[in-house]
This record gives C-alpha cells, sequence and structure tokens, in this order.
C-alpha cells in the first residue's frame, strides 16, 4: 500500500534547482534507500517531504491525502517524521525530555505518559542515563536520540539522513540491525540516506538515485549500483 | 538543595510575606511593596525569555494596564477590583493582537519592536489629551482603594507577585515548558515534534502581558494616579530585566532572588547616595553580563554539586 509519493516535486533557490520534477512513492513497510553524491539534493528532498520548506512546484501525498502545503508541524502529528543530518539537540532538555517532546505535540500525550512512552523508547534503543544533559552523550547515544525522538511521534514514515554517519564499524552494525528491527515491528515505511553504500545495501529493499536534483536511476540496489548513469553521477561528483 | 529544604523555605517566606503587616512599619511596608511589584514583572519577563524572545515591552504593557484601569474607573465608574481585572483582559487583549502581527520576529528584531510599543502607548497617551488627561495625567478624586490602607495596599501588592509565582510555576511544571525550551533550542526540532511555533509564543506572550497589565492595575490603585512618564517609565522594563539577569534566567527562582537582592540593595543605596542607586544598576548589570552569564544561580549550582560530591 502506498503510504507517501511525490509528484514533479521541485524546489529552487534562486538559480539553482536543488530537487528537480522529482516523483516517487514508498509503500508500507519498506525500507527505502536515497542516494547520490555530495550536494544532489537528498536532505532539500526530505526537508520538502517534513515541510521544513515548502515546494516551489510539485505534489506530496500522504496516506492518499495532498500535504503539499501542510505546516511541518502538522505533518509530525499525521505520522511523518525524520532525524536530521546535521544534529539538533535540545540543549536545554535532558535525553528523556528530548524524547517526551515529540510524544507530548505529535501525540498529545500527557507529561506522565510522555515519560512512560520516551523510557520505553529510549529502552529499545539501549540508551541509558535517561537524565542526562545532552552534551554529555557520545555521538552514537546523539544518533539514538534522535531517531528516539522521531520515533516519539509515533510516525508511519520516517526519514533518516545520514544516522550512521561518524560512527565505527560496530556501532553501524549495531544501528543497522536496530532500524531494521524497528521498521519491522512498526510497519514503517523508512527513507534512510546514507553515503556508506555497505549500509544501503544491507539495509534497504530498494534504492532512488538523485544527482543535481533529478531522480537517474531506481530499483533494487545490486541494479542500480551497475547503471553506468549512476557509476557516471558518483565518478563525475568526484565521491565515487 | 533537596526538595523538602527547598519547601519548608518557601513556605516560611510565605508565611513572612502575608503577616509582614503585623510587625512591619510602613517604611518597610512601602519597600516590600515595591520589590514585590518588580519581582512580578521580572518574573513575567523570565517567562517569555523561556522561548528565546526577549522583550523590552515590560513599561509599555504595564503602563497599558494602569491606563485601562484608573480610565475604567474615571470614565466608566468601575470599581477598583473590577478595574485591575480590566487591566488585565485589556493588556492580553492587546497582546492577542500586536503578537499576531510581530511574533514572526526573532531576535533583536522582536525585541526593538516592543521596545517601541511602550514608546507608542505612551504618545498616544500623550495626545489624546480629552480622554486620557494627556500629559498632566489622571487622579481618581474619591474612593481611593482600600482609603489608602498601607497593609492592604500591601497585600494587593502581595496578590500580585503570587499571580506571578503561579503562572510562572504553571509554565514550569507543564508541558509549556517543553515548548518553550524547544522553540528557544531550536525551531526547526520543535517543529518536527509537532510544535505548533507561532501558538505558544502567543499564549506566552498574552499571558505574561495580561499579568504585567494586572500589576499596572495594581501600581496605578495604590497611587490613585497615573502619569504617562510614571507608568510607561523606562524603570519598569529595566530593572525588572536586571533582576532576572542577575538571579539567574529560565526559572521562577531566579528573578525572585535577583529582585530580592538588588531591590534590598538599590533602597539602601537610595538612602546613602541619592541616585547612586542607579549607577550600581549599570555596574551590576555590565559584571553579570561579562562573569556570569547564568546569574546567582551559577554560585548556588557550584556549590550544590560540591556539596552532592562530598556525600557521594
Ligand atoms: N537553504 C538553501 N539555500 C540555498 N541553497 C540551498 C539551501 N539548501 C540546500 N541548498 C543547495 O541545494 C543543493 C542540494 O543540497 P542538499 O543539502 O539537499 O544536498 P545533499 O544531497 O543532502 O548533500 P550531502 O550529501 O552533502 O548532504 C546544494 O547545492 C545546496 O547548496
Ligand atoms: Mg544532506
Amino acid at each position: 500500500m502506498i503510504k507517501l509519493r511525490t509528484e514533479n516535486l521541485t524546489r529552487r533557490f534562486l538559480g539553482l534547482v536543488a530537487v528537480n520534477k522529482v516523483s516517487f512513492s514508498m509503500d508500507e513497510g519498506e525500507i527505502l534507500g536515497i542516494i547520490g553524491p555530495n550536494g544532489a539534493g537528498k536532505t532539500t528532498f526530505i526537508n520538502l517531504i517534513s515541510g521544513i520548506i515548502m515546494p516551489t512546484e510539485g505534489l506530496i501525498e500522504y496516506k492518499g491525502n495532498d500535504i503539499t502545503y501542510v505546516p511541518a508541524h502538522e505533518r509530525a502529528r499525521m505520522g511523518i517524521a525524520r532525524t536530521y543530518q546535521l544534529i539538533h539537540p535540545m540543549e536545554n532538555l535532558t535525553l528523556i525530555e528530548n524524547v517526551m517532546v515529540g510524544s507530548i505535540f505529535a501525540k498529545g500525550n500527557g507529561l506522565k505518559e510522555a515519560r512512560r512512552k520516551a523510557e520505553a523508547l529510549c529502552h529499545e534503543l539501549g540508551l541509558r542515563g535517561l537524565d542526562r544533559d545532552t552534551s554529555r552523550l557520545t555521538i552514537l547515544e546523539i544518533k539514538k536520540m534522535e531517531i528516539a525522538r522521531a520515533l516519539a511521534n509515533e510516525p508511519e514514515v520516517l526519514f533518516l539522513d545520514e544516522v550512521m554517519a561518524g560512527l565505527n564499524a560496530d556501532e553501524t552494525k549495531d544501528l543497522i540491525a536496530t532500524v531494521q528491527r524497528i521498521a519491522m515491528e512498526r510497519h514503517l515505511a523508512v527513507g534512510v540516506v546514507e553515503h556508506v553504500m555497505g549500509v544501503i545495501r544491507e539495509l534497504t529493499h530498494r534504492v532512488i538515485v538523485l544527482e543535481a536534483g533529478e531522480l537517474i536511476a531506481e530499483g533494487k540496489y545490486e541494479e542500480v549500483s551497475k547503471n553506468p548513469r549512476v557509476i557516471e553521477a558518483y565518478l563525475g561528483g568526484g565521491a565515487a | 538543595m533537596n526538595r523538602n529544604v527547598s519547601r519548608i523555605f518557601a513556605a516560611f517566606f510565605g508565611v513572612l510575606a502575608i503577616t509582614l503587616p503585623l510587625f512591619a512599619g510602613d517604611y518597610p511596608l512601602q519597600v516590600a511593596r515595591n520589590i514585590m511589584l518588580y519581582m512580578a514583572l521580572a518574573i513575567t519577563w523570565d517567562m517569555l525569555l523561556r522561548s528565546g524572545q526577549i522583550s523590552f515591552g515590560i513599561a509599555g504593557l504595564f503602563g497599558l494596564g494602569a491606563y485601562a484601569a484608573i480610565l475604567g474607573v474615571i470614565r466608566a465608574g468601575m470599581p477598583a477590583w473590577l478595574s485591575i481585572l480590566f487591566a488585565a483582559v485589556f493588556s492580553g487583549v492587546a497582546a492577542f493582537l500586536i503578537g499576531l502581527l510581530i511574533l514572526r520576529l526573532r531576535a533583536m528584531y522582536f525585541s526593538i519592536v516592543t521596545l517601541a510599543l511602550g514608546e507608542i502607548f505612551r504618545i498616544i497617551v500623550h495626545n489624546l489629551h480629552d480622554f486620557t488627561g494627556g500629559p498632566e495625567g489622571v487622579v481618581i478624586q474619591q474612593g481611593v482603594i482600600f482609603g489608602g490602607n498601607a497593609n492592604k495596599l500591601y497585600w494587593l501588592a502581595l496578590v500580585g507577585l503570587a499571580v506571578a509565582l503561579a503562572a510562572s510555576t504553571w509554565f514550569e511544571k507543564s508541558k509549556i515548558h517543553f515548548a518553550l525550551t524547544a522553540i528557544r533550542d531550536n525551531e526547526i526540532s520543535a517543529k518536527s515534534s509537532g510544535i505548533d511555533i507561532f501558538r505558544w509564543l502567543l499564549l506566552a506572550f498574552v499571558v505574561t502581558s495580561a499579568i504585567q497589565g494586572f500589576l499596572g492595575g495594581i501600581f496605578v490603585q495604590s497611587y490613585g494616579f497615573a502619569t504617562p512618564d510614571t507608568v510607561f517609565s523606562a524603570d519598569f522594563t529595566l530593572l525588572p530585566l536586571a533582576m532576572a539577569l542577575l538571579g539567574g534566567v529560565y526559572s521562577t527562582t531566579g528573578p525572585v532572588f535577583g529582585a530580592l537582592l538588588l531591590g534590598l540593595v538599590s533602597e539602601w543605596l537610595k538612602l546613602k547616595i541619592p541616585y547612586g542607586h542607579l549607577v550600581v544598576y549599570g555596574i551590576i548589570i555590565i559584571i553579570v553580563i561579562l562573569f556570569m552569564p547564568q546569574g546567582l544561580k551559577q554560585l548556588v549550582r557550584r556549590d550544590a554539586g560540591k556539596t552532592e560530591g562530598r556525600n557521594a
């Protein structure tokens, strides 16, 4: 069943077309890789879907409803969640309080209920020391907190923008397993942006490739990675 | 400090504050009244600051409430108590309408516009001569509240402070705390967690402005007169701000202790060197900003940390 789709989604910044006529769709339970060289428009694409910026043209449909111009906080309530490539913890809230926010405002839970749910989420992700300031967290813990913050919205669609970046091999392996389990248990549609192809190969069912804002290929990782246009994009981008 | 100890402290000061008129003379009561007024304003300024918005508009909304109250009595024949509530509603509604326009602004832009508000209100009051009494202001001729009884005026000011304390505690203990802190820390993350930023900013601006108007109503009823220069005085913006900064921002306790300390010190200095207290205000603000960005709270916190360490 299609959860989310876009049609000719376009965003210009002055002369630059960061996302150019991208049409795609995501099914329930599907883990979709979103790859492309630096500056290809991956983060901008997620910003458009989560409502952080508005498109210049095109359509975004979520569960059959047009949400193209719905404000970000309402999309969060409808079930679209994401993490940020440039992490944005709330430094004046503790770890557990950071995770509570989505539960309180996206789900409308009271403080007690939100704390209980946040504790369960942190536990599920293996986070401990829940009353710590975010300045005391390791990179892995911050990444997990960002995922927990997104999951606190109880989303149906989740986007992870380079959550594995900066982690070592063991941590990456651990997080891949965690994401797989979470997606499976919740029947989530997950969009994953990663530069490490090993992660994409292991984690995703299907991949879309962006280059200079355009969708240039789509399919299983094994097919897409052999696609001459994709190889060209990566070599041309200097990020092979 | 452990929770029970702070409860006992709070209860002690509460009882002390309520019973003060039973053993204090008129002068200390007058000083206490003044400090409570500024303390309440400092608290309301801090409440909005928790969202990251720095208002320089306290005097504007305070003065607006003051005029609403006194004109309510003089022009509409309201009883004194009603005029004080009217002041709160008037400033609250004004803040709602203004907030719709200015709460999209951030940082310096918001601050400057709020600063201008006070000036605009003052000029309007100045120029609506027939209705507001113009620059000479207006006086309540008869039936001043409580017949000017010093004890009752003191308790009235205490009610003003209690309202500010209650509202601030509500902000701290409810989901409002999460909304405002999230907005202050990162608006983009806040949105992604379902926070309707504009709505919460509007709530904080309206509530704090209504209390500022309420305090203006109490002030004007206590003195029985208003002129544009007294009720829109920059003191009502600057002194609360200095007090909150001194005590430490983003909490109820910071502004309370800052106001207590600065209020008492400046009262004492006023006696020693007339006008010298203003210089001291300036110096305190500079020292705090340069060396203690978290205010006095910083000292207490460091201390508490040490004690915990020792016990562990
Ligand atoms: N707010 C903005 N204003 C102007 N240009 C922008 C803005 N946001 C992104 N861009 C530009 O849009 C293009 C796409 O950027 P985007 O961050 O989406 O790429 P990306 O695929 O996420 O790259 P990376 O792999 O480095 O994260 C880049 O050229 C970028 O400079
Ligand atoms: Mg990116």
